[in-house]
Formats: structure tokens, C-alpha cells, sequence
């Protein structure tokens, strides 16, 4: 199998053959080459070797011609050499052809071709079809009757594309039981194996069939019967094909994609010998107010280190939203500010941290883009590496700035003397199971949440609830649920209920209910008399909770957890997918929601 | 590339169907399985397509012959005896190239959009052997589960050791190197050893496809199926060769082939689809969901819900067809009602080869094998299975005196 790729523009092919062939690459790949008219004069470029190793060697880009074709070749007639390569010439060097199939019946056009003067260069069967042109233009000197009157003569399977001087704007092609297809562009016509040949400049295109040639020039294109001569119409087809799509790598959404490293995106945070992590820790146990900023999701997993802190460390952070943190700023040199962005950018936590900044605070971030304005502005920065997240939901960046102020938790509860060695190492190694228990979720449980998700989409009043750390769980769940599906999602601390929300509760209203391990104890206990509220007014009660749970819910997933340090992940990560499954039930625009940027820049 | 499609298993459980036909020729919304599945192909640009044919597989060969009607290439082998999967692909062997890579597709699945694009796209960026994956709707465990690392494939387990897990299975698209040929034979023709070489030699990787996806094994799988995808409808069509009576009323997407007759009074509510040249008879109630292939002839005031008409049926006057899966070239008399409720709206259990299984639906109607014919004036019991070519006799409650 071999790719063929053909180019006629109105302004010079530049790249255009190089990124064919290479797109085509996966047909085959043990030599290449390009041919191209320039001055009257065709001019080859081939070796043995990826499109890569030739470009290199013997340059395969920055084409100035407008016309030419190319070929990445997988041998099957001849050995791998640079003369077997193609482009292959006729003996006068002005006709080009490149060829993907057998010809069957080469040998005998090779035979009376040589007795009739011609000398062959290569061993391919794919030569004798340029010197077959070459005798027939002689006899009839037009190119389109020798083109024809040499297809007629092939016997096997071919797709074909061919360049001459003597018609120099135009590409012949035909096919016959191997693949050929024509793209229609702006400002060129292509030709190609398939449409990776040219997707990127264009996705019409036209679908020649067994028995039919093409003529392809730069403003137009004609396909004709080889028997009888007459033109043919041919519908044009629109591929449905986004180039983004192939940065997706397998997933049909960004956002399942970022979801689904998430395992890897907390290996390399756990993984990191930041010296930045020391000197926020010494930050943080020096300060005598701390804030924690962020806005949106990242106000959350502010919160989230609200309780991390406390509960590891015996320190009290403020955790602000960063669109109201001018309002409350109390900042002084003792004060540090610790923000948390993805981008680097949001407009809010950056003017928040110059607020604070000028009243004489110390500065820290957690940032996932390096170089960007945040990381630049604070005193310590500690880069996340999740990679780029495309989707506008966060969900593997939020997740690891969870970890990585578990972390800062852990280090300053060790430097602040309350968590012992053996503690730490506890502690760590529950870190450490995460991205495996994560994993586990993923693989196992995808199928259960989807399937929930398709149950209950259709519901449009959603209450997310959750006690202690489980709090800002739901608060982050319910952000990612709402944005992605445009449903009505609250969410909101457990002990809330009975003061005021518990009257919304009805049969159009589903309640999820985030249940920490029965091991928490009290804190296991008071959640549980929620979802008996909230069962208990008519409300359908859905259960993200812990495989140790009893029965106490309408539905119920149930996650495994091996310590309560890492347990409230995973109920978010559930939440992910609920969030994302149900988004796609509703047929929502997932990657890029009504309303939202990735990164809000303004005020 | 070229692409491979299976169609030789023999789908036992498809019953009436499969006695007649290879699952993939069992029509959903208007058009074979298969057709839908070379349509997509086609779609995405892969026109060379090799189908292996088992038992009834002239079907398949009357249906679409040398490809030219759709715009493809296509050639046939024939698998003699019903021996799997991997022996299945062997039979087409001399089909491909060595060092190709070619498209491997299940041909008894029912995907709502093209999968190829996709699969063809992570290909493409992963230049590795892909398998398409998918969540099938409640978990099973009928598919064997794939594990993943990101889009890697870690492992594919046959027979869980767990019941109740959600995970991706095998969805019935491959894009693979023709050395599974090779492989195939050193693996003593067993699939999951091939899948086992994969995963731990060369790699694999998982196209994930978020969009509906069937496996047809069940009769209701069809109307399943059938819904699936006119779900995915949006406007109308109606062809302008179709002719349509003053009084037509036509709400939501319904589609009208060349050839067919509406009549004054008939309702049509969309998505349903009319095939070239059906009759479809005064004050006919076409309800959602109601597919007729063509040649159809629906007598006057029949009201049909929720079904299938595999194509040339007539359904005589005042009749009710709802819930069920009707082959082709059947007939059936006046005044006959599938019934399609029990009295207790129970789930309703279906006849499979001497074998009752839950449907787990509570509104199911019978299956009508090719080339039945049903007598004037009967009612068939929810979930009731007609053989093909059975000949049910008129139904009178009041005899004619001897």
C-alpha cells in the first residue's frame, strides 16, 4: 500500500506536498518523493526513508512550483532504493508518474517497451506506465489521448496521478480498485489516497470510481469515462472532519479526554521536587493571615484547602473569592495570598493579588500555564504541569490543585511538629494510591455513571449536597454539572437543608448527596440523616457514597476508597463524569458551553 | 484503506430473523443494518470493502451486489461453516496487502452516527492498531471489558470477575495491520489471544465513541435500534415523487420515498419513514418510531406504533401493529391486533429457541418472520414469535354453519 498526494495551486505548493505524504504516512512508509514542474522542466526529489529523513536530506518543503504530486511508497515490486522510489520519469524526463496497486501485465508492457527503445531506470512496476504515456504521446501528441490510451492498456489495480510538461497546469489521475479521491480547495485542487492527503486545506471533495479518470487543475477539474470519453458528474462530498478532532487522540470530547488524565496528571504532581512547595509552606506557617483566592472552580478548591488546612495543619485560612476580595482585604506584610489559576490569567485574581501586593502582602500561586501573568506577579509559584486543558470545564486542573494543597497541608502539618514521620509516610502513600484508585473509577465505573446520567437527564432541578471537606466537593460538582448541561444545579452544605431549602424538595427535584466513609464517624452519621430529610418529604435521593455504605438511597454509586485523606476525589471524579455524560445525553455543546471562556480575562 | 466486514455469524437469538437472513440484513429505519454501515464507509472515504458472507449470505449479495448502486467497490468471500470471528477474517485473507492496515467491522452493529471518522482520526494520531470502545447502555457484561490507561488498552477481560462493572467494551471497529492474519494462526485462531498479544506487544489503542450503539441480538434490539436512529432525524423529507391526498397531516420529521401513496384522512407523525412505493390507505395512523420498507400496502384505518415493516408487508384493514419487528413480504389480515401490553403491565419474556427471556420491557408485540402469513381476525399475545413462512388461519369467532 502506498499514499498518493497532488497539488495545483494559484499560489506556490510551499509545504503542501510535504504535509500530504506525511498525513499519508501510516499506508507506508519506506521511501518517498515529490516531483514538480518548474521552468519548463520537471525535477524529482526522492530517497529511501520517512518523509522526515528525505525532507532532511533532500528537501521536500518550501516548493516555489505550483503544480506537482508525491508519494510515500510501501514496496511490493522491487526493492527499497532510491530508484525504485517514486516520482518515476519517462526516458525524455517530461512526463511524472506516481502509482499505488500492482500492474498485473507489467512485464509485458516492459518488454515491448524496451524493444521499442526505451530504458528503464527502476525495477517498479510503476515505470512502465510513465514510458507507456511517453509512446503514446508521440503517436497522437495530446496528453489526454496518451493518458487515456495508456490506462486502457493497464491491466491490475492502480490509482494513478501524473504531471508533464507538455500540459503543465494540470494533474491526470485515475483509478482502478485502489483509492483516489479529489479535493476541491480555495485557491488549489487536490488529489490523494484519501482526504488525510489535504483535510487540512479542505474538506470537499469528489470520489473517483473504478474506470474514471481526472484532470485537476488549479481553478478546475473534469472526470471522464475511460471508455467512453464522456465527462461525468460527480456529487461533492463535505467531510465532517475537524482538524482540532485529531489533537482529541481518541476521545470524541475534550473534556472526557482531560478527565481521563487526570491518573497521569496526578503522577506528575506528586512527582515533583518543587523547591517552591518549601517556600509557600514557610510562607504559610509564618504568616498571620492567610488568604486562599480563586474565582469560579478554583474558588472551591480554595475552600477545599480551607478544610485541608485546618484539619492537618491547625491553621486558619480565609478562603475569598477573588471578584470579592477587594472588598474584604485586610492585608498587611504579615499576610500572605495564596491564589489558585489555571490559566495564569483571570483578570479578577490578578488584580486581586496587585490589591494585596501593594498593601505590602507576600504573594504565592498555583498556576497551570507557565509564563503567564499570574506566575510572573507572585513571590512563589509552584507550576501544576497537568498540561493544557482545552475543555472550558476544569477538571484535571482543579483536581491536581486539590493535591497539591493536600500537600501543602501535609508539609506544614510535618514542619508545625502534628504530623509525625510514620504519619506522613501514611499519608503520602495514600497520595500515591490516588491516580491508581482513579484509574480503577474510570475503567470500572464509566459504564454505571453513564447510565445514570441517561436515567435522570431529563430532570431540571438538581441539589448537590455534602458536609465537611464533602462540602466544597459538592459546591465544585454541582459548578462542573450546571456548566456543562445548562441544568439548575445547587450545591450546598447538608446541615442547610432544614434552614430553608428542604421546602424546594418535591418529585421534580433530584438530590445528590456526597456520603464520606462510614469511618468518619460523626461526620458519616450527620450526612446520612440528610438523605433520611430529604427521602423523607417525597425527594428522589441519589447516593455518591463508599462501597462500606448500606442501602439507604434510592440509587447509589458506590466508590472504593483506601484512605479518607484521598476518599472525597473520587466521588468528584464521579461527578466529572455525571456532569459529562449527562451533558452528552442533552447533546450539549461540551467542550466549549453557551456563554463560557476558558480563561475570563476581563473584569 | 479497504475495510473488512463480518456478516457470517449465525445470530441465533434473532429470532424469527435469522432463519431467513444474516443479522445485518435485519432493516432499521428504512435500511439494512449493513447498508448503513457501507454508507458510513463510503462517508469516510473507504470504498474497496470485502464482506465475508456466511449461511444466507445470497441475501446480502441480491441486496448490494458489486457495490456500484452505493458508490463502492465490493467483493465477497464466503465462510462455509459458522466457525467464528478469527476464522471469519482468515477466509479474506488473500484480500489484502502485506503491511496494509484495513478496517475490521462487526457487521450486527447499530451506531446512531459514522463511527469511521474517528476511528480513522485516532489512527491517524496514534499510527497504532485502534479498537473502538464504547459504554453500552445499562452495563451487561455480554461484551468483555477493555481496560484503559489514558486511550491505551491495558487489558481486555472476556469474563468479568466482578458482576456490575461499567466499563468500555469492544464496540466491533478495528483498524488493523494485515499481520493479524499471521497472528491469528500462531494464536491457534482465538481472538482474545490476538487481543492479548496486542495489548501487552505492539499496543492498541482505544477510540472512545460517545454516540448511541447497539448490538443487535435480540428481536427487540431492533425496534431499539430502529428508534436510535430516527432519533437522530430532524426535518422532514418527503420525496417529490411521493403522492400525498389533501387531509395528509404530517407533524415532525417524516420521511417519504418516490413512489409511495398517502391517502386523505392518514395521520403521520414523525420521526417514521414511508419507503419507495408503499400504498398507505385512508385515515392510517402512523405513529412515531414506525419504519415501512418498501412496497408496503397499509389497507384503511391501521394504526401502526413503535415497528418495523421490513418492506412489501400488507396489512389488511383496521389492524394493529405496535411494539413488533415485521420481516419481509408479509401478510396479514384484516382486523388483526398485536397486543402489546400484559394485563398487569409486566415485563414481557420472549420465546428464544425453547428459552423465555426478560426483555425487561413492559410494551413489547410480536415478531413476524419473512413470508408469514397471518389470517384475518387474530390477536397475538405480546412478545409472540412467528416463524417465517408460518400460515396462521383466519380467525372467526362465528363459524359458518356445516
Amino acid at each position: 500500500m502506498c499514499g498518493i498526494s497532488g497539488v495545483a495551486s494559484f499560489h506556490p505548493i510551499h509545504d503542501r506536498l510535504y504535509e500530504g505524504v506525511h498525513q499519508l504516512e501510516y499506508r507506508g512508509y519506506d521511501s518517498c518523493g515529490v516531483a514538480f514542474l518548474e521552468n519548463q522542466h520537471i525535477e524529482v526529489r526522492k530517497d529511501v526513508g520517512t518523509v522526515d529523513e528525505v525532507d532532511s536530506r533532500a528537501s521536500l518543503r518550501n516548493l516555489a512550483a505550483h503544480v506537482g504530486i508525491a508519494h510515500t511508497r510501501w514496496a511490493t515490486h522491487g526493492k527499497v532504493t532510491r530508484e525504485n522510489a517514486h516520482p518515476h520519469l519517462s526516458c525524455d524526463g517530461r512526463f511524472a508518474v506516481v502509482h499505488n496497486g500492482i500492474i498485473a501485465n507489467f512485464r509485458r508492457l516492459r518488454e515491448r517497451l524496451e524493444q521499442a527503445g526505451h530504458r528503464f531506470r527502476s525495477e517498479t512496476d510503476t515505470e512502465v506506465i510513465a514510458h507507456l504515456v511517453e509512446e503514446h504521446f508521440r503517436l497522437t501528441g495530446d496528453v489526454e489521448s496518451a493518458w487515456v490510451a495508456t490506462l486502457r492498456d493497464l491491466e491490475g489495480s492502480y490509482a494513478l496521478a501524473m504531471i508533464s510538461t507538455y500540459d503543465p497546469e494540470r494533474i491526470y489521475c485515475a483509478r482502478h480498485e485502489s483509492p483516489l479521491i479529489i479535493g476541491l480547495g480555495s485557491d488549489a485542487n487536490y488529489v490523494g489516497s484519501d482526504f488525510n492527503a489535504f483535510i487540512e486545506y479542505t474538506k470537499n471533495t469528489v470520489i473517483l470510481d473504478d474506470g474514471e479518470y481526472g484532470i485537476v487543475a488549479k481553478d478546475s477539474y473534469a472526470i471522464k469515462s475511460v471508455r467512453t470519453g464522456e465527462v461525468i458528474e460527480k456529487p461533492v462530498t463535505v467531510i465532517p472532519w475537524d482538524p482540532e478532532l485529531s489533537r482529541k487522540g481518541g476521545y470524541p470530547h475534550f473534556m472526557l479526554k482531560e478527565i481521563h488524565e487526570q491518573p497521569l496528571a496526578v503522577r506528575t504532581a506528586l512527582a515533583m521536587e518543587d523547591p517552591a512547595i518549601g517556600k509557600v509552606v514557610e510562607a504559610l506557617d509564618s504568616a498571620r493571615r492567610v488568604y486562599v483566592i480563586g474565582v469560579g472552580t478554583t474558588y472551591y478548591v480554595a475552600l477545599y484547602g480551607q478544610y485541608l488546612f485546618a484539619e492537618l495543619a491547625d491553621l486558619d485560612v480565609l478562603p475569598v473569592s477573588s471578584d470579592e476580595f477587594r472588598y474584604l482585604d485586610k492585608s498587611d506584610a504579615n499576610t500572605l495570598v495564596l491564589a489558585i489559576s489555571q490559566s495564569g490569567e483571570t483578570y479578577d485574581t490578578f488584580t486581586s493579588l496587585r490589591h494585596a501586593k501593594d498593601r505590602g502582602a507576600r504573594t504565592a500561586a498555583i498556576v497551570n500555564v507557565v509564563g503567564s501573568s499570574i506566575a510572573r506577579l507572585v513571590d512563589h509559584v509552584i507550576l501544576q504541569g497537568s498540561g493544557p486543558e482545552v475543555c472550558v470545564v476544569s477538571t484535571k486542573a482543579a483536581l491536581v490543585q486539590m493535591v497539591l494543597l493536600t500537600r501543602l497541608a501535609i508539609e506544614l502539618g510535618a514542619r508545625r511538629g502534628l504530623i509525625d514521620r510514620s504519619r506522613r509516610d501514611e499519608l503520602y502513600s495514600a497520595l500515591h494510591r490516588l491516580p491508581g484508585e482513579i484509574e480503577t473509577l474510570l475503567n470500572e465505573q464509566s459504564g454505571i455513571l453513564r447510565a445514570l446520567a441517561y436515567r435522570h437527564a431529563h430532570m431540571h432541578n438538581w441539589l448537590f449536597l455534602g458536609r465537611g471537606i464533602y462540602y466544597p466537593v459538592a459546591l465544585e460538582a454541582a459548578l462542573k454539572m450546571k456548566e456543562v448541561t445548562y441544568l439548575h444545579v445547587e450545591g450546598m452544605a447538608g446541615g442547610f437543608l432544614k434552614h430553608g431549602t428542604l421546602s424546594l424538595v418535591d418529585e421534580h427535584l433530584r438530590t445528590l448527596i456526597f456520603v464520606p466513609p462510614r469511618t468518619c464517624g460523626e461526620l458519616y452519621n450527620l450526612t446520612v440523616s440528610s438523605v433520611e430529610e430529604v427521602r423523607a418529604r417525597g425527594g428522589f435521593v441519589l447516593g455518591f457514597a463508599f462501597e462500606d455504605t448500606p442501602e439507604l438511597f434510592d440509587e447509589a454509586v458506590m466508590f472504593r476508597a483506601s484512605h479518607p485523606l484521598t476518599a472525597p476525589l473520587l466521588p468528584l471524579v464521579g461527578a466529572q463524569l455525571l456532569a459529562y455524560f449527562t451533558a452528552t445525553a442533552l447533546k450539549r455543546n461540551v467542550d466549549k458551553p453557551r456563554s463560557l471562556a476558558k480563561s475570563v480575562t476581563v473584569a | 484503506m479497504k475495510a473488512l466486514v463480518l456478516t457470517g455469524g449465525a445470530g441465533k437469538t434473532l429470532v424469527p430473523f435469522s432463519a431467513t437472513r444474516p443479522k445485518s440484513m435485519t432493516v432499521v429505519a428504512g435500511g439494512s443494518l449493513l447498508r448503513r454501515t457501507l454508507q458510513h464507509l463510503r462517508e469516510a472515504g473507504i470504498t474497496d470493502v470485502t464482506i465475508v458472507l456466511g449461511q444466507n449470505g445470497s441475501v446480502v449479495e441480491n441486496a448490494f451486489g458489486d457495490g456500484s448502486s452505493l458508490g463502492i467497490h465490493l467483493s465477497y468471500v464466503r465462510q462455509e461453516r459458522p466457525q467464528g470471528i478469527a476464522d471469519a477474517i482468515l477466509c479474506a485473507r488473500g484480500k489484502f496487502m502485506p503491511g496494509e492496515s484495513f478496517v475490521l467491522v462487526y457487521g450486527d452493529v447499530v451506531t446512531s452516527g459514522n463511527p469511521f471518522l474517528q476511528l480513522l482520526q485516532s489512527f491517524n494520531t496514534f499510527k497504532s492498531p485502534i479498537a473502538g470502545v464504547c459504554l453500552p447502555g445499562p452495563p451487561t457484561g455480554r461484551y468483555g471489558n477493555v481496560y484503559l490507561s489514558g486511550t491505551r488498552i491495558t487489558k481486555i477481560v472476556e469474563k468479568p470477575q466482578r458482576p456490575g462493572l461499567g466499563n468500555y467494551v469492544l464496540s466491533g471497529f478495528f483498524i488493523l495491520p494485515t499481520d493479524l492474519f499471521s497472528w491469528l494462526e500462531e494464536c491457534g485462531k482465538d481472538m482474545e489471544r490476538v487481543f492479548e498479544r496486542l495489548t501487552t506487544g505492539v499496543g492498541i489503542h482505544a477510540s472512545i465513541w460517545e454516540e448511541g450503539w447497539i448490538d443487535v441480538e435480540f428481536p427487540w434490539d431492533v425496534l431499539a435500534a430502529n428508534r436510535m436512529v430516527m432519533d437522530t432525524w430532524e426535518e422532514a423529507r418527503i420525496s417529490r415523487d411521493a403522492k400525498l391526498d389533501t387531509n395528509v397531516t404530517i407533524v415532525g420529521p417524516v420521511r417519504i420515498e418516490a413512489g409511495s401513496v398517502v391517502r386523505a384522512g392518514a395521520v403521520l407523525a414523525g420521526p417514521c419513514y414511508i419507503g419507495r412505493d408503499c400504498y398507505v390507505g385512508n385515515n392510517v395512523l402512523v405513529r412515531s418510531y414506525s419504519s415501512l420498507g418498501p412496497g408496503s400496502i397499509i389497507g384503511y384505518g391501521v394504526e401502526l406504533k413503535n415497528c418495523v415493516l421490513f418492506g412489501g408487508a400488507r396489512i389488511g384493514r383496521l389492524s394493529f401493529v405496535g411494539d413488533s419487528v415485521v420481516g419481509e413480504q408479509v401478510d396479514i389480515g384484516s382486523g388483526t391486533m398485536t397486543v402489546n401490553e400484559t394485563m398487569d403491565r409486566s415485563p414481557i419474556a420472549v420465546n428464544i429457541r425453547g428459552t423465555m427471556v426478560e426483555s425487561g420491557l413492559t410494551k413489547l408485540g410480536a415478531f413476524i418472520g419473512d413470508r408469514a402469513k397471518i389470517g384475518a381476525g387474530n390477536t397475538l399475545a405480546p412478545g409472540t414469535v412467528i416463524e417465517a413462512g408460518t400460515i396462521v388461519p383466519h380467525h372467526f369467532t362465528v363459524p359458518k354453519p356445516r
